[in-house]
C-alpha cells in the first residue's frame, strides 16, 4: 500500500462529507465549513494525481495549480462569511 | 508593445475595472470606455477570424499542454460578440438605472471584472483555466447580486454563493480525476482521449457542478430568487450573459469528452424537459414581474439542454448550433425584457402583476420591449429565439424524437400562458381608479432595452449569416 | 514486516476523515471551527507526506490559518448581534430545525455512494500516471528560476495566478460593498500581555514572509505563502489596534488592492513585442521580472487578505449607522 492509495481514498472520502454537508447542513456558517471539506478533498486528489513513486520527484504543476485553488477558496470563503455578518446584523436589527 | 485582439478582449475589461475601482468618482465614464474598447477588440477578433478560421495564441510562448493558450473559433467570438454587444447595451441602461452613487461606485468594477471572466472562458481551451475563469465571474456575479443591499437580496446572494462555490469544486474535482488519467488538461488532450472510468467520473463531476452553476433543473433552485432580487441592470447580466458561461462549457466538454453513451444524452433532456414544465408552472403561478421573468430563464436553460439532446448522440455534431443559436437569443431577449421589468417597476412604484392592471402610470415604451422580448422568447417568427426554437424541432423531427417535439411545444403553450398574464395587465384599463397619465415613462432609459429587443426580433433575419459565422473554424470538427 | 510509513500514513488519513466528519457533527459551533483548523494542519502534513512543501505551506497558511481567523471573527460577530457573546456554547447562529433521521440517513447513504463511485474511478486510473513531468524539467533552464512550483505558477501558466489575483481583487471589492457601513462587534482587547507580544513578533513575522517570498525563486515558498504570512502581521496589527482603518486611507488602500493584479497585467502586456506574445518574457530578464511580480503581487495579497479579515470598507458611519457601537 502506496501513500497515493491512501490519501487518495481519503480525500474522496473528505469530499463526498464536505458534499453531504454542503447539501443539508442548516446553520450558514456550518455550509461554509462544510465547502471547505470539500475544497480540502479536491486538494487532496490533485496532490496524490502529482505524486510520484520515490526517488521520482513529484510533478509540479498539479500543486501550482492547488495553491491556486486554496486561494480562490480563501477569496470565496471571505465574500460568504461577509454576506453571513451582514445578514446577521439585519435579521437581529428585525428581531429588535 | 505588440497588441492582439484576444488578448485585448481580456486586458481592456481587467484595466477597466482597476481604474473604475481606483477612482470611484471616474467610474461611469471609465467603465464605459471599457466596455467600448472591448467591443472593438472583439470586433477586430472577429474580423480575424473570418479572414482566417479559428485563430489560437499561446500565452508565454508555451504551447499546451505545458501553457495555457487562447483560442477563438467562429462560435466564440458569437459569443463574445453578444456579451459585448448586451453588456454595452446595459451599461448605457445603467447609467440611467444605478442612481445611488454607493451602487454605481461598486457596479462598474464589478461588472467589469465579470465582463473579464466570461471572456477568458469564451476563450479559454484548459479546463483549469476554466475553472478559475468561473470563479472570477462567481465572485463578481454574487457582489452585482446583492448590490441593491436588500434582505431579500443578500439572502438570495448566499444560496447563490453557496452553489457557485459548490459547483465550482465538483468542477476542480473533475478537473483532478481528467489530470490523473490524462496528464493533461487541454481540449486538445481531452479530444483524442480513449473513453475510461476516471474520464466518466471526471464528465459526471463537472456536468452536475455546471449544471448547478447554470441552474438546470433540479439544480435551479438558487436561480429565481437572485435574478429576482437583484437591481435590474445587474438582473439582466447575470440571467442575459452570466449563465450562458457555464452552457457553453457544458457545450464544449461534452463534445470534446468521450461520452458514456446515449443515456446521458437523453437523462440531460429529461432534466430540461423537466426545467421547461416546472418552470412553466413557476412562472404561471409568480406574483411579482421580476420573478416571472427569472422563471422563464429557468425554462429558457431547460429548452437549451433539450436542444442539446434532441438528436441522440449521434445528433451532437449538429445539435450544438440549435443550443447555440437559443443561446444567443436567450441573452439578448432576456436583458431587455429584465431592463424593461426594471423600467417598468421604477415608474409604477411596484411589479405584482396582478395590480399592473390597476395602474395609472403606464411605461408605453417600457410596456412595448417587453413584449417584443416576450415575442423571441415564446418563439414566434420572426425572431432570433423562433429559428432557434425550429432549428431544435427540425432535428428532433429528422431523429423521429416526437418526445422533444411535444415538451417543446407544450413549454411554447406554457411561455404564451404566463406572458399573457403581464400583457393583460399592460392592455386593461378598466380596473383604473385615477386618471391615466399620458406619455408617462418615455425616458432615454428605454433606448438601450428597446435596442436590445429590436434586435432579438431583427436577429432572426440574420439566421443564415449567424449560422454560417458560428461553423467557422469548425468549433466542433477537427482540431488542430 | 510492515513499513512504520505505512502506519503513519494509515493513521493520518483516519484522522483526517474523522475530523472532517466531526467538524459537521460536532455541536458547538466554536468546536468546529477549531477541529477544521486541526483539519487543515494535518491535512497539511499529509500533503507533506506526499512530497508538496509549497501545498501544504499554502494550506497550513491561507486555507487553514487565514480561513480560521476569517471563521473566528464571524462567529464573533454573530454571537455579538444576536446577543449570545457569554454564553459559551451557541448551537448555531441561525435558527435550526431538527434534522429528520431519515434525511441524514439518505445522505450519509449519497455520501458513501459517491465515495464508492469516485474510489472505484480513481483506483482504476493509471498510477504515477502521465504527467508534465518531462514537459517541465525540459523547459525549466528557460523560465528563469529554480523552483518548479515558481516556475508554474509564474511563468508556465502566468495567466492563471493573474486570473487567481484577479478573484482575490473581485472578493475584496465585493467584500467592502457588502460590509459597507456595518459596525464592527467589540474585538475583545488584546491584554497588556498580548500587545507587548504582539511588538515582539511582529517584526519576526515579517521577517518570515519576506524570507518565504525570497526563497520562493529555490525552494518551496513563494508569493502567496509570503503574502499570507505578512497578512498575518496585518491581522495582528488589526487585532491589537496597534493600526486602525480610518475612511482617510481608502485610497492607499484600493491602491494596494490593486497593485499585484495591476503591475502582473501591465508586465504580462509589456513584454510582448518583437515576435513575442503576452507572458513571454525575454530570457535575460526572466527572472528579474518574475521577482518583481512575485514581490508586488506579495505586498498586494497581504494588504487584500488583511483586508478581507476586516471586512467593511472604513467610512464614516452616519448616526443611523453608529447604533451598534454603543
Amino acid at each position: 500500500m502506496t501513500p497515493d492509495i491512501i490519501y487518495g481514498v481519503t480525500g474522496i472520502a473528505v469530499f463526498a462529507i464536505g458534499l453531504v454537508g454542503a447539501l443539508c447542513a442548516q446553520d450558514r456558517l456550518r455550509r461554509v465549513l462544510a465547502l471547505k471539506l470539500a475544497s480540502v478533498g479536491a486538494g487532496f486528489v490533485l496532490v496524490v494525481a502529482a505524486w510520484r513513486a520515490p526517488p521520482a520527484a513529484p510533478d509540479p504543476v498539479p500543486h501550482a495549480l492547488v495553491i491556486t485553488g486554496i486561494v480562490v477558496m480563501v477569496s470565496a470563503t471571505a465574500v460568504a462569511l461577509a454576506l453571513i455578518r451582514r445578514l446577521q446584523s439585519l435579521e437581529a436589527e428585525d428581531a429588535e | 508593445m505588440q497588441s492582439d485582439p484576444m488578448t485585448l478582449t481580456l486586458f481592456a475589461p481587467l484595466f477597466g475595472a482597476i481604474l473604475a475601482f481606483l477612482f470611484p468618482r471616474a467610474a461611469r465614464a471609465l467603465g464605459l470606455v471599457a466596455v467600448l474598447v472591448t467591443g472593438g477588440a472583439v470586433v477586430w477578433l472577429a474580423r480575424a477570424v473570418l479572414a482566417e478560421g479559428a485563430v489560437t495564441l499561446a500565452l508565454g510562448g508555451w504551447a499546451p499542454p505545458l501553457g495555457i493558450s487562447l483560442r477563438a473559433d467562429g462560435l466564440s467570438v458569437a459569443m463574445l460578440a453578444m456579451t459585448a454587444a448586451v453588456g454595452l447595451l446595459v451599461s448605457l441602461g445603467a447609467l440611467d438605472a444605478l442612481r445611488d452613487a454607493r451602487q454605481t461606485r461598486y457596479f462598474w468594477p464589478l461588472w467589469l471584472l465579470l465582463l473579464t471572466g466570461m471572456n477568458g472562458v469564451y476563450l479559454s481551451t484548459d479546463i483549469f483555466n476554466l475553472y478559475v475563469m468561473i470563479e472570477v465571474i462567481a465572485l463578481a456575479a454574487v457582489g452585482l447580486t446583492v448590490l441593491s443591499g436588500t434582505r431579500a437580496a443578500l439572502r438570495a446572494g448566499l444560496e447563490y454563493m453557496y452553489a457557485s462555490i459548490l459547483g465550482a469544486l465538483l468542477f476542480l474535482m473533475g478537473v483532478g480525476f481528467v489530470y490523473l488519467q490524462l496528464g493533461r488538461l487541454d481540449f486538445a488532450g481531452l479530444i483524442t482521449a480513449e473513453p475510461s472510468g476516471a474520464l466518466s467520473a471526471a464528465l459526471a463531476l463537472m456536468v452536475v457542478g455546471l449544471a448547478l452553476k447554470t441552474a438546470l433543473f433540479p439544480l435551479h433552485f438558487w436561480l429565481p430568487a437572485a435574478h429576482a432580487n437583484a437591481t435590474a441592470p445587474a438582473s439582466a447580466l447575470l440571467s442575459g450573459l452570466v449563465v450562458k458561461a457555464a452552457l457553453y462549457i457544458f457545450l464544449r466538454l461534452t463534445t470534446y469528452m468521450p461520452l458514456p453513451d446515449e443515456v446521458l444524452v437523453t437523462l440531460i433532456g429529461t432534466l430540461g424537459a423537466g426545467a421547461v414544465i416546472w418552470g412553466g408552472i413557476q412562472a404561471l403561478r409568480a406574483e411579482r414581474l421580476k420573478l416571472l421573468v427569472a422563471w422563464s430563464t429557468v425554462v429558457q436553460i431547460g429548452l437549451i439542454f433539450i436542444a442539446f439532446a434532441r438528436a441522440g448522440q449521434v445528433g451532437l455534431t449538429e445539435s450544438w448550433k440549435a443550443a447555440a443559436l437559443l443561446i444567443l437569443a436567450h441573452g439578448v431577449a432576456k436583458a431587455a425584457m429584465f431592463l424593461a421589468a426594471g423600467r417598468i417597476k421604477d415608474e409604477v412604484g411596484h411589479d405584482t402583476i396582478r395590480e399592473l392592471d390597476k395602474s395609472a402610470i403606464r411605461p408605453t415604451l417600457a410596456q412595448f420591449t417587453f413584449a417584443l422580448a416576450a415575442i423571441s422568447l415564446i418563439g414566434l417568427p420572426p425572431s432570433l429565439g423562433f429559428i432557434g426554437k425550429w432549428s431544435l424541432m427540425e432535428g428532433a423531427m429528422a431523429a423521429g424524437y416526437w418526445h422533444w417535439v411535444g415538451v417543446t411545444m407544450i413549454g411554447t403553450l406554457l411561455s404564451v400562458a404566463y406572458f399573457s398574464r403581464v400583457l393583460a395587465g399592460f392592455l386593461r384599463f378598466d380596473r383604473v381608479r385615477a386618471p391615466l397619465g399620458e406619455h408617462q415613462g418615455w425616458a432615454l432609459a428605454d433606448v438601450a432595452p428597446l435596442t436590445l429587443a429590436v434586435s432579438a426580433i431583427g436577429l432572426g433575419l440574420l439566421a443564415a449569416p449567424i449560422l454560417s459565422f458560428i461553423e467557422l473554424g469548425y468549433p466542433f470538427g477537427a482540431m488542430p | 514486516m510492515i513499513d512504520p510509513y505505512v502506519i503513519l500514513d494509515l493513521l493520518l488519513g483516519l484522522a483526517v476523515v474523522a475530523l472532517a466528519a466531526a467538524v459537521l457533527t460536532v455541536r458547538d459551533l466554536f468546536a468546529a471551527i477549531v477541529l477544521f483548523i486541526v483539519f487543515g494542519l494535518l491535512s497539511a502534513l499529509a500533503w507533506v507526506r506526499l512530497a508538496a512543501p509549497d501545498v501544504a505551506l499554502a494550506e497550513a497558511a491561507i486555507g487553514t490559518g487565514l480561513t480560521g481567523a476569517l471563521l473566528l471573527k464571524t462567529l464573533h460577530h454573530l454571537r455579538y448581534v444576536t446577543g449570545s457573546l457569554d454564553r459559551q456554547a451557541a448551537l448555531s447562529v441561525t435558527p435550526v430545525q431538527p434534522v429528520p433521521m431519515a434525511v441524514i440517513w439518505v445522505n450519509a447513504a449519497f455520501c458513501g455512494l459517491v465515495t464508492l463511485g469516485l474510489a472505484a474511478a480513481f483506483l482504476g486510473a493509471p498510477r504515477n500516471g502521465p504527467g508534465f513531468d518531462a514537459l517541465v524539467a525540459e523547459a525549466m533552464p528557460a523560465s528563469g528560476v529554480e523552483h518548479p512550483v515558481t516556475a508554474v505558477l509564474l511563468n508556465f501558466r502566468a495567466y492563471d495566478t493573474l486570473m487567481e489575483v484577479v478573484v482575490l481583487l473581485a472578493a475584496v471589492i465585493a467584500v467592502w460593498q457588502i460590509e459597507r457601513g456595518l459596525s464592527e462587534a467589540p474585538a475583545p482587547a488584546l491584554g497588556e500581555v498580548w500587545a507587548g507580544f504582539a511588538r515582539l513578533v511582529l517584526p519576526a513575522i515579517v521577517v518570515i514572509g519576506t524570507y518565504l517570498l525570497w526563497v520562493g525563486a529555490e525552494a518551496p515558498g513563494g508569493a502567496f505563502q509570503g503574502g499570507a504570512v505578512l497578512a498575518a502581521v496585518g491581522l495582528l496589527l488589526l487585532l491589537s489596534r496597534l493600526y486602525v482603518p480610518r475612511p482617510a486611507h481608502r485610497g492607499v488602500a484600493r491602491l494596494g488592492f490593486v497593485l499585484g493584479t495591476g503591475a502582473f497585467a501591465a508586465v504580462a502586456l509589456l513584454v510582448a513585442g518583437g515576435g513575442r506574445v503576452a507572458f513571454e518574457y525575454p530570457l535575460e530578464h526572466a527572472k528579474t521580472l518574475i521577482l518583481l511580480i512575485e514581490g508586488v503581487v506579495t505586498i498586494s495579497i497581504a494588504i487584500t487578505l488583511a483586508a478581507l479579515f476586516h471586512g467593511r470598507e472604513p467610512v464614516a458611519l452616519s448616526a443611523s449607522e453608529t447604533r451598534h457601537d454603543a
